[in-house]
């Protein structure tokens, strides 16, 4: 019984360990003035409470729709709540029509070419995809 | 309920007056009144308790109506989003018991939406402590931050329309109780009627037309042959025959009663005693015929209520005593009896007996008979027992009821008792019916002579006792006793006309006077017999009064007496002995013992007064025997001591027979060793003419013993010569008397030759006695007179000194 657990264990670890080397981090153009975001400030701006920066840019967030679970592996490592919840709840305040959800594009290209492109863009990729375009602001980690 | 109620109510109408009081009408109150208590205290209870969950479900209601746009409102919060808050709070207000909503995003106020006024009015069932329900409110905190507080959403209920819901909830409830009691209560009601009132009503008409003593017995109703009701018919059934049976015992007990009743009342009427029920006042309550007739009570008067007392008693006080003293008694139920005189309106008399005894209610009831036969002859009967039925005059007993009570005060008077001289023997000779014409003849000679109020009784055969009342002169009563003595001593002719005898009599009188001779009548007539007595003692006829000298004389010889008892006992007498000489051969022949008393201090007392007193006495028996016995042995002595004697001993008439009955004289011979010819019994004739044939038997079988009999004092009485034939004797005793003159008097001499020649011719010795002088023996001597005793030889002489006596008189006739 006892092994049997410690073996249960061994493989959690082993599968952690295989995602650990896909680590996903939140980038903003450089431009924005943003060194680092709280992941208050990056709930608050994903989810609509408020869009705008620090410095007073108006916010731009990106979600990445095309690219398997990227997006629902941020919004688990962002507030642990799957896609369907995050879903759920866009469904009702879309319907109020005052505030929307972030913006969707097909793939981490589109979007680090949006955060290039736009001031107050953000986004979220893996750490390996990340280039000279883009400045890490958040570190989802892991 | 109502239709029901009258249904049962019309059909108790009739039988049962008052419904009200019926069994149903009250278990139907009661439960009724159990009912609305029970139903009020629990209908307030069920809507006190559904109002409060109402209550607690409303607000819990609205609770969870904010858990489900909880998470909407905070959403709505979170992005602060105005429209998505307005649409939260317009899906509340859709719940009527919201009543405003309000959601706040921090200070900001997203939305705020009420309906109404605000209620100012709290919920009565919610208390202070439910101030946190009043208003719903929750904090709302961020979707994806549960740390965070985004806002809060607050809730007011409408409790206006919670109470008004609540209400109707609670209404409906108790509603639904009081529908489900009135169902018991009328279902209740109809088991009453139907199971309990019912039978029983059915029941009770029948007991109602039920007639016990024709056998008639109740039926059960259907069905209830084993319930309560059908065991109480049963009960009843049981119980009217038990009565039933009763009734009849007591009718057949009353019957009996009744004829019991005739029956006594039958005796009551036909009794010949009268019967009677009186209470203690002596009141009748009821007698009957023979009581009304008995008493002589009028026609008019024969109702109840008259008194005892009312009935013509002599003396109607002691009837009544009569009742309450039966009524007093304390033990026992003892008739109280007696006899009453009742006295008739004409004068006539009729003596009543009445016994009473208690009845034991305070009254008695008595029986009355007439008892005036017995009562006449009870009263005859005592004046018999007080009178002399010969002479008419009082008895010894009437006259002392006459003098019974006798005071020194009362009037003097003079008791005269006389004696008829020679009655006996005119009773012997001539018979008793003489005799009694005597006594008549004497009682009327003496009736002539009574004044007005002297009393006369025969108080023995020929004696009688005459009060001459009032008399207290000596010489007025000599005067009227002589004229008694005349009267008796004229002749009586008595007899029968065939056969007419003419007796004189002559009569002795002893007088006493009261009070001097006597205070008592039995003092009085004593001193009237000692008068008496002393007057025939002197020999003469007449009278005598009572001396106290007489007196005295009594008490002398009374005095005497005891003396003469002292001396028997105290051996004060003594015997002496006189020789008796055989004359022709001058010498002893034996001797006459003397009894002598030697008084301590009257000296020596003459036989002639002392034995007449022992043979009054009865004391002569006893002075015979110790006579007799020393006598033999005083002569067992001296034939011991050579002389050839035997002894002679007088003996009284009073000794004859039983005194000194012939083995008593055998058995003193044999005690001394004695022949029969050794004693001599010297008898007188007195003893001869007392009774011959018992005279004859005992000198018959002395002589037959071979003991020698002779006949002393002979010549001084009636000397019969038939005496000597007619009894077997051995020798006359010539007394002293004809031997004392015998030398002077020529006819005496010539009368003793004539006895001496008489009594040889018979074979019999002759004993002269008083001999005292040579010359009378001398004449004896030659007359042919065989013995002798005298001073001349000599006098008596006591026992010691008789032999020296009889040495005189051997030397005397050597002499000669």
């Amino acid at each position: 019984m006892k092994g049997m657990r410690k073996m249960l264990l061994y493989a959690c670890l082993m599968a952690w360990s295989a995602f650990a080397s896909a680590d996903l981090v939140l980038v903003a153009n450089p431009k924005a003035g943003i060194d680092r975001l709280t992941q208050s400030d990056v709930v608050n701006i994903y989810l609509g409470r408020y869009r705008h920066l620090a410095s007073g840019l108006t916010a731009e967030p990106i979600d990445i729709e095309g690219e398997a679970d990227l997006k629902a592996r941020f919004y688990r490592r962002l507030v642990g709540k799957s896609l369907a919840e995050i879903n759920a709840y866009w469904a009702r305040l879309v319907f109020s029509g005052k505030t929307q959800p972030p913006l969707a594009v097909v793939n981490t290209e589109e979007a680090l070419q949006r955060v290039a492109s736009r001031i107050g863009a953000l986004a979220y990729l893996e750490r390996g995809k990340v280039d000279r375009r883009v400045a890490i602001v958040f570190d989802l980690g892991e | 309920m109502s239709p029901l109620f009258l249904t049962w109510a019309n059909s108790l109408a009739k039988p049962l007056a008052r419904w009200w009081q019926g069994i149903l009408a009250r278990t139907l109150l009661a439960v009724i009144g159990i009912v609305m208590l029970l139903g009020g205290v629990s209908s307030i209870w069920v809507s006190q308790s559904v109002g409060e969950r109402e209550y607690r479900q409303a607000v819990q209601g609205l609770g969870e109506l904010l858990d489900t746009v909880e998470s909407t409102a905070s959403i709505a919060c979170f992005a602060s989003d105005e429209q998505l808050a307005a649409e939260v709070a317009q899906g509340l207000m859709r719940n009527r018991d919201v009543r405003r909503v309000v959601i706040r995003a921090g200070e900001r106020e997203l939305v705020s939406v009420a309906r109404g006024a605000v209620a100012t009015v709290l919920p009565r069932k919610l208390g202070a402590d439910d101030t946190a329900v009043r208003k719903v409110e929750r904090t709302l905190v961020s979707p994806f931050n549960r740390g965070e507080i985004v806002g809060e959403i607050a809730l007011d209920a409408d409790w206006l329309a919670i109470d008004a819901r609540v209400r109707q909830s609670a209404r409906y409830t108790v509603m639904l109780l009081v529908g489900q009691l009135a169902l018991v209560v009328v279902a209740l009601a109809a088991s009453m009627l139907y199971l309990v009132v019912r039978p029983i009503k059915a029941t009770s008409d029948r007991l109602h037309q039920l007639d016990p003593s024709s056998g008639m017995q109740l039926s059960v109703p259907e069905g209830h042959d084993n319930s309560e009701i059908g065991r109480l018919v049963d009960d009843i059934n049981d119980l009217t025959g038990r009565l039933v049976a009763t009734l009849d015992q007591e009718r057949s007990l009353r019957e009996q009663q009744a004829i019991a009743q005739r029956k006594y009342q039958d005796l009551f009427d036909h009794a010949a005693s009268g019967i009677f029920v009186a209470d203690r006042t002596g009141r009748l309550v009821s007698f009957n015929r023979a009581f009304a007739a008995l008493t002589w009570m009028p026609k008019r008067d024969q109702t109840a209520g008259r008194s005892l007392a009312e009935i013509g008693w002599q003396e109607s006080g002691h009837v009544l005593v009569l009742l309450l003293a039966s009524l007093d008694q304390t033990a026992g139920h003892l008739p109280s009896e007696g006899d009453f005189l009742l006295k008739g309106r004409r004068g006539d008399e009729r003596w009543l007996h009445v016994a009473v005894i208690p009845v034991g209610d305070g009254s008695v009831q008595g029986t009355v008979t007439d008892v005036t036969q017995r009562k006449y002859e009870e009263l005859s009967a005592r004046r018999l027992a007080v009178t002399d039925s010969l002479t008419g005059f009082a008895n010894r007993t009437g006259l002392q009821h006459l003098l019974a009570e006798l005071k020194p005060h009362d009037a003097p008077f003079a008791l005269a008792m006389m004696d008829l001289d020679g009655f006996k023997q005119i009773n012997d000779a001539l018979g008793f019916p003489i005799g009694d014409q005597m006594l008549l003849a004497v009682a009327a000679r003496i009736r002539e002579l009574m004044a007005e109020s002297d009393e006369v009784a025969r108080i023995g055969g020929d004696e009688f006792a005459w009060v001459l009342a009032g008399e207290t002169e000596r010489e007025r009563v000599g005067e009227r006793i002589a004229y008694l003595l005349a009267a008796m001593s004229r002749p009586f002719n008595l007899g029968t006309p065939d056969n007419p005898v003419e007796i004189s009599i002559s009569g002795s009188v002893g007088v006493a006077f009261f009070p001097a001779d006597g205070i008592d009548l039995h003092r009085l007539l004593r001193s009237a017999e000692l008068a008496l007595n002393n007057m025939r003692a002197g020999g003469g006829r007449g009278f005598r009064y009572f001396d106290p000298a007489l007196q005295a004389a009594v008490e002398h010889r009374r005095r005497l007496e005891d003396d003469l008892r002292q001396a028997l006992a105290g051996g004060q007498l003594h015997l002496v002995f006189q020789p008796i000489i055989d004359i022709a051969a001058g010498r002893l022949a034996g001797a006459e013992a003397l009894l002598r008393w030697e008084h301590p201090v009257r000296g020596m007392v003459s036989p002639e007064t002392f034995i007449p007193l022992a043979e009054e006495l009865g004391l002569i028996g006893e002075i015979g025997a110790m006579v007799l016995d020393e006598a033999c042995r005083q002569v067992a002595v001296w034939r011991r001591d050579g002389l050839d004697m035997y002894v002679s001993v007088n003996v009284s008439v009073r000794q004859i027979p039983d005194a000194l009955p012939p083995h008593a004289i055998h058995d003193a011979l044999m005690r001394h060793g004695l022949p029969p010819a050794a004693v001599a019994l010297e008898i007188t004739e007195g003893v001869l003419m007392a009774d011959v044939a018992v005279a004859q038997a005992w000198i018959g079988s002395l002589r037959t013993a071979g003991l020698r009999i002779y006949l002393d004092d002979f010549g001084t009485g009636y000397s019969s010569l038939s005496y000597l034939k007619r009894f077997p004797m051995d020798t006359v005793k010539i007394d002293k008397s004809f031997i004392r003159d015998m030398g002077a008097d020529n006819s005496d001499r010539a009368l003793v030759e004539a006895i001496v020649t008489m009594a040889n011719s018979l074979g019999l010795n002759v004993v002269a006695e008083g001999i005292e002088d040579a010359q009378q023996l001398a004449i004896l001597h030659k007359m042919g007179c065989g013995y002798g005793q005298g001073y001349y030889f000599s006098r008596p002489v006591k026992g010691e000194e008789f032999l020296a006596a009889v040495a005189r008189i051997d030397a005397q006739f050597d002499q000669a």
